[in-house]
């Protein structure tokens, strides 16, 4: 069957080259008159056939003279053929049934006997189409009897054959061990001219199958590395383990070969290996430009690197220049970029909540009067406003009565309008304003650091961590300030000082964090609380690093602590902790696993299971998937006293949403499984379910998404209503989408009367007016291809705090949705000349299309809108550069993006 | 001005009457989510179900052949197999039937028994509508909440209440019963092998109609877009509808042939309407052919015309031109056309882009004539003496159709004296039996 379907598909029969003298012939056929060419075509036929018949008579001719003539008039009428690609070559057809007769007649011919290459040739030729079904191979068997030259001559569609049966003939050799040289041989001319041929994929398909992927770099040159490299790198998600890292590790090889740094880099980071990132770091260093624009890259995704060390492999010699990059992977100027595309899209004006809630267009009741108690609403309303001018600088109600309540003294400043956590939330919330502004930041929120008040004190450590997350100052403030206070006495503080020092370090690996934070997780005497935090703590510095002093002291803290201590929701964050230090480790996670299994009952499932999602994360694993569904699967009957029994069911269903995050058909699928999840889930599984929603779909309002949420967002069970107000938050964080806006509103009014859902509800409206629609917690970027562990780490304390609502967001600790501070980017295309000052130039934004192996040279977006940088990008989107007069450093235009003139370009008068 | 006045009178007995009214729609909205807002047609709702949380599989790319598109299909098979795994695990501690029997109960008390059918008029707001009941009267009715709103739209056919004539469930029969009839279902006997000669045609619809729904992902490897349709065009009886039958036969994609002239419909709208269900249909059960038969029945040139008729037939035309390269994409649907007079058809439906190849079926030429003799005299008995020779080097304009009747027509002769075989002289005659009506009322040579 195969067989006949690969002859169907005759079109490429001929090689390339040939086409344009099939494509003229077909057209005279068209416009000249049908009727004679046709009685030509078969009279032409019927001549074709004798030729062939009498080559054939010849062929089996004892005379090795004439026999070689005939066999290369055979040759000759097969590769000249030409034909429709319905049908067969015509003397591929008429030498069908002579196919046998010659295969008999080459059974009795010597090996020795001068034409028995030539005549191996032809076989094989022959057997791709008039080979019976239970020959093995048969194409391939007589090419390695036949000569090793040349074979591309046979054109395209043998090739794709051969191609095919190599993989096939490969895979049986390797498993009896035998040589397969003489494959490899042939593999040396297939691949080639594959790559000579625009047919990348089959070039690449091939290697891979014979296992010599590393030779693709000779082939590749200026026109085809780039198609390859895509193409590579796209398989790469979907190969089993093994062959994904030799892939990527190929495709940097290409890249390097090919000078391209920026490329190079970007799969290092893909890869995650330390010593590659360096590599490639060092041999851009010729280039000054290049290694800023890596520094950009390094930045968005939050690797330092040491320049500073002589011995290190990175290490910068010129001064300037190492201050320069330090400032660039530091994140220095971040707030300045971004208050400069504030400014360019004029939303410079502060809001208020009010802005933001718009009560005026809600429905009828206003949540107002005495059912509603105003310490929360005041606290929702300093939420929202810091959310909304995150990184601006400046609102209306902590930054600017300021002024207000020096001169008139009855007018109470904003943070004493509040109670207790609502004072922490207000003054951190001066951190959210002066997001990455460490300078004016700091000394804004100094004069809350020496309140009496713990609350406030806590507030604002917590700020000066907030304003200091995702940016490096080489004065270190934020240690200084944190250093002090996280000693203290008192637990508000304490806490305030650790969640602070936690995201103003969130993916450093600060090694001096540890000295404060090991020993609250070592001290038996402290609260859950302030363990887990500390945990939680250790987690976002030494994310994704499976540091090991923290492990060890949060594994001990596990296995010392007291069963009623570890069925506290605070354990829970704790065991979150341990997880974030293994956030995409994958099978180094294993020994950790083995210890989680001796532990307390109560909690060993759950870590277990938080365990291998975090490591497992964003691999799009199909076996993990598997198991956590499993896990899902199970209905767990559960009273009050036992309800821990499912409680790693959380986790599993999150765990699904964030195995399968990272590549679109995952997580395409994995809304399947969700809506399966919803149907029959038993409670405990339902909850999470609105949770794995949103990780799926971070800062991306998808409508199948939302309306799933809007619907959660009224279940009956609460606990799934909290949740799904929650992932609505981060569905909509910084789209300002107005179809979410809406949503909010009405649920606004329909839980006027729930001091937390609403709580969570302003929250929720918050997060979606975010930075006023700049900003973006999506922990995937540069083209959706590398996955931010900080960000994404930010995004799971979030969603593991709501597993355990009562006792974290929605009591005591509002302040820890602040922990999603280090996911919050600019979602911005900002281009910069060669001097680092902006450069405004017109690019076309569009939904970007998935080009990979696509013939010619497909448009990479779709529907795009021409505007001057900078411009917001959405998720999904991308950018093209519109004008010929510069060059990108980088091809993927996004973040902060360095232009040179094009030496090519001529100035056109227009 | 009145209606601002008389609102303002009712607003302080609404005002007392509030807190009530609130609390009774707090109790309503806790049972029941806000309702989505009201869709009315059916475009819309084919969107919707898309738009739900994942019952279609992703789309995958790329389409040529290779490894890429194997592991993704390989991996969307590898979720489905959980997907399937876990449903059986669910379904058998806990079957769906046993959940689910309780709810339908209930909604078959809701609904009540006997119900009568109605077709819905209008669709007021959220929870009423105007029905009309067999009968015939129209009635102001409400819409339970257990109706699905996205399945209504004007003019579908809906099951009653019997005694309040509420609106209680919908009869989902979609399709247009015309559209349905059009389908092919028995494929026809003729295939390829009864068309004699045309393998310049026959390549030329393969490539255009039946390879691309086979093997798209040729036309994505040379990066061509295949072509959406084609017109056969040529004398009468010159094979045609044959081929296209042949089409029909081969294919594996569902088939849908009409008649030019169906299309035009007594009311006025109807036309355009069947055009637009016929391509619904057809992109339902795509990948499918659509073939349209004597096109030039509706596809004329447009002209100033007076009569109501022909603007509709006009209109019709133009719903097929919007089908066949308008706003939605077609899909997997391909047009054949046929027609014997091509030039008197509209220029834009023939345009590239709605028909990308013109085939032309010429009068058969020797050697396909000497196929058409052959295969329409295969199943004859034939005297020794019997020369078709002779006929197939005639010069006369034969087609395929003057061919097979010749060949019936003689057949009938020799039955008429009782012969068994069939000899020369009965084709002779049949021949010029057949020619000679063929030229009936114009007299020979006067134009020579």
């Amino acid at each position: 069957m195969a067989i006949e379907k690969d002859t169907e598909m005759k079109d490429a029969a001929e090689p390339p080259k040939a086409k344009p003298s099939e494509a003229s012939n077909k057209k005279k056929m068209k416009n000249g008159k049908p009727v004679v060419e046709e009685e030509e075509l078969s009279e032409e036929d019927l001549e074709l056939k004798n030729r062939l018949e009498l080559f054939v008579e010849r062929a089996k001719d004892s005379d090795s003279d004439i026999q070689g003539v005939a066999l290369d008039g055979i040759g000759k009428e097969i590769r000249e053929a030409t034909t429709s690609m319905t049908s067969v070559p015509k003397p591929l057809k008429f030498l069908r049934k002579h196919y046998p007769g010659l295969v008999q007649h080459f059974k009795t011919l010597s090996s020795s006997s001068p034409n028995f290459h030539k005549f191996a040739d032809i076989l094989s030729v022959l057997a791709i189409t008039s080979a019976t079904e239970g020959d093995v191979r048969p194409s391939l068997s007589f090419r390695l009897q036949g000569s090793q030259d040349n074979i591309v001559s046979w054109g395209h569609e043998y090739l794709r054959n051969l191609a095919g049966e190599i993989g096939e003939d490969y895979q049986s050799r390797r498993e009896s061990q035998a040589s397969a040289d003489d494959l490899l041989a042939l593999v040396k001319q297939i691949a080639p001219h594959h790559m000579a041929h625009n047919a990348e994929p089959e070039a690449v398909d091939l290697l891979l199958e014979v296992e010599q992927l590393a030779w693709l770099k000779q082939y590749v040159d200026e026109k085809n590395y780039s198609r390859t490299c895509l193409y590579l790198l796209s398989c790469c998600a979907y190969l089993p383990e093994g062959d994904d890292v030799a892939v990527l590790r190929t495709a940097y090889d290409i890249y390097t070969h090919m000078s391209k740094w920026q490329d190079a880099l970007r799969v290092a980071l893909q890869m995650n290996e330390r010593s590659l990132i360096e590599e490639s770091f060092k041999s851009a260093g010729s280039s000054q430009i290049e290694q800023q624009q890596q520094g950009y890259l390094l930045a968005r995704q939050g690797v330092r690197l040491d320049l500073e060390d002589d011995s290190s492999a990175t290490h910068v010699a010129d001064e300037g220049l190492r201050e320069r990059l330090q400032g660039i992977v530091g994140n220095a100027r971040l707030s300045e970029w971004y208050l400069a595309l504030a400014r360019d899209l004029d939303v410079m004006e502060p809001r208020t909540p009010e802005d933001v809630y718009k009560l005026h267009l809600a429905e009828g009741r206003a949540p107002a009067g005495p059912a509603v108690d105003s310490a929360r609403q005041n606290m929702s309303s300093s939420l929202v406003n810091g959310l909304v001018n995150a990184g601006f600088g400046q609102d209306k109600l902590m930054t600017v009565t300021t002024e207000a309540s020096t001169s008139g003294s009855d007018r109470v400043h904003w943070v004493f309008k509040n109670k207790d956590q609502g004072k922490t939330v207000a003054v951190a919330s001066l951190g959210l304003i002066t997001l990455w502004d460490i300078g004016g930041g700091l000394a804004q929120i100094d004069k809350y650091l020496y309140s009496k008040d713990p609350h406030v004190v806590a507030g604002a450590l917590l700020g000066v961590g907030v304003i200091n997350s995702s940016v490096a100052d080489e004065n270190d403030p934020a240690f200084a300030l944190l250093y002090e206070p996280i000693s203290s006495s008192d637990p508000v503080i304490r806490s305030g000082a650790i969640l602070g020092l936690a995201l103003a370090y969130a993916g450093t690996g600060k090694s001096e964090v540890n000295d404060l934070l090991l020993p609250f997780i070592g001290d038996t005497d402290a609260s859950m609380e302030t363990t887990a935090l500390a945990a939680l703590a250790l987690g976002l510095v030494h994310v994704a690093s499976a540091q090991e002093d923290a492990v060890e002291a949060i594994l001990q803290a596990l296995m010392i602590r007291s069963e009623t201590q570890l069925s506290d929701p605070w354990a829970k964050l704790l065991i979150l902790g341990l997880g974030l230090l293994f956030l995409g480790k994958q099978e180094a996670v294993e020994a950790t696993i083995e210890v989680a299994k001796t532990l307390n009952e109560k909690i060993s499932q759950f870590c277990q299971v938080t365990l291998t999602v975090c490591a497992f994360a964003g691999t799009g694993d199909v076996l993990k998937v598997q198991e956590l569904l499993g896990l899902a699967s199970q209905h767990i009957e559960t009273e009050d006293a036992t309800a821990w029994k499912a409680c790693h069911q959380g986790p599993s269903v999150m765990g699904i949403a964030l195995v399968a995050m990272a590549e679109d058909l995952g997580s395409r699928m994995a809304h399947r499984a969700l809506e399966h999840l919803l149907q029959y889930g038993e409670p405990p599984i339902r909850r999470s379910v609105p949770l794995a929603i949103a990780l799926l779909h971070v800062s991306e309002p998808s409508i199948g998404a939302v309306d799933t949420l809007s619907r959660l967002s009224h279940d009956a069970d609460s606990e799934v209503a909290q949740n799904a107000l929650v992932a609505l938050g981060i569905v909509g964080a910084g789209t300002n989408n107005a179809r979410m806006a809406g949503i909010l509103r009405s649920l606004s009014s329909y839980y006027y009367k729930e001091p937390t859902m609403l709580f969570l509800v302003r929250a929720a409206q918050g997060l979606v007016h975010m930075g006023k629609g700049l900003l973006t917690l999506h922990p995937r970027h540069t083209d959706g291809q590398l996955l931010s562990w900080v960000g994404l780490a930010s995004l799971l304390t979030v969603m593991f705090s709501s597993l355990e609502m009562k006792a974290t967001i929605g009591g005591k600790h509002p302040h820890l949705l602040y922990c999603l501070a280090p996911a919050m980017r600019p979602r911005m295309l900002l281009t910069l000349d060669e001097q680092e000052q902006l450069l405004p130039v017109a690019v076309r934004v569009g939904q970007a299309v998935d080009t990979v192996a696509q013939a010619g040279r497909p448009k990479t977006i779709t529907g795009f809108q021409t505007h001057t940088t900078p411009v917001l990008l959405s998720i999904g989107e991308r950018a093209e550069l519109g004008t010929q007069k510069y060059l990108p450093i980088t091809p993927v235009l996004e973040g902060i993006v360095i232009l040179k003139p094009n030496p090519e370009y001529i100035e056109t008068a227009e | 001005m009145g209606q601002g006045q008389s609102g303002q009178a009712g607003f302080p007995g609404g005002g007392g009457k509030a807190p009530e009214k609130k609390d009774q729609q707090e109790k309503k909205k806790k049972w029941e989510p806000p309702a989505p807002p009201p869709r009315v047609g059916r475009k819309q709702r084919r969107r919707d179900k898309g738009a739900t949380l994942g019952t279609q599989l992703p789309v995958i790319t790329p389409n040529a052949k290779c490894k890429l598109r194997l592991l993704k299909l390989e991996r969307v098979k590898d979720w489905l197999l959980m997907e399937e795994e876990f449903v059986q695990t669910q379904e058998q501690l806990k079957p769906q039937e046993d959940r689910n029997e309780e709810d339908r109960t209930k909604v078959d008390d809701i609904r009540g028994s006997p119900m009568s059918v109605g077709s819905l008029e209008e669709i007021i707001d959220e929870n009423h509508a105007i029905v009309t009941s067999s009968v015939g009267a129209e009635y102001y009715v409400n819409m339970l909440s257990i109706v699905d709103r996205t399945e209504l739209e004007p003019g579908s056919s809906i099951l009653l209440h019997n005694k309040v004539l509420s609106v209680v469930g919908t009869l989902t029969d979609e399709t247009d019963p015309m559209v349905s009839v059009m389908k092919v279902e028995k494929a026809p006997q003729e295939s390829y092998a009864d068309v004699g000669g045309l393998e310049q045609q026959i390549m030329e619809i393969k490539e255009a109609v039946e390879l691309p729904l086979t093997h798209p992902e040729l036309y994505e490897d040379i990066g061509i877009k295949p072509p959406k349709g084609v017109i056969l065009y040529g004398e009468p009886g010159t094979g045609k509808t044959l081929l296209a039958k042949a089409v029909a036969h081969s294919t594996s994609a569902s088939f849908l042939r009409v008649v030019g002239s169906e299309l035009i419909q007594k009311y006025l709208g109807d036309g355009p309407k069947l055009v637009r269900e016929l391509f619904r249909v057809a992109d339902d059960m795509a990948p499918s052919i659509v073939f349209i038969d004597e096109i030039d029945a509706i596809g004329t040139k447009r002209y100033e015309s007076q009569s109501g008729g022909e603007r509709e037939i006009q209109r019709t035309m133009l719903e097929l031109l919007n089908q066949m390269d308008g706003f939605d994409s077609m899909g997997d649907v391909k047009v054949i056309m046929a027609t014997n007079r091509i030039d008197s058809l509209d220029p834009a439906l023939i345009r590239p882009g709605r028909i990308d190849r013109k085939i032309e079926f010429p009068l058969p030429n020797v050697k396909t004539k000497r196929r058409i003799f052959a295969i329409h005299t295969s199943k004859m008995t034939l005297a020794e003496d019997v020369n078709l020779e002779e006929f197939v080097l005639a010069k006369d304009d034969l087609s395929g159709a003057d061919i097979k009747a010749a060949c019936t027509e003689a057949g009938l002769l020799a039955l008429r004296e009782r012969r068994m075989r069939v000899t020369h002289a009965d084709f002779k005659k049949a021949k010029e039996k057949v020619l000679y009506k063929k030229k009936e009322g114009v007299p020979e040579g006067l134009y020579m």
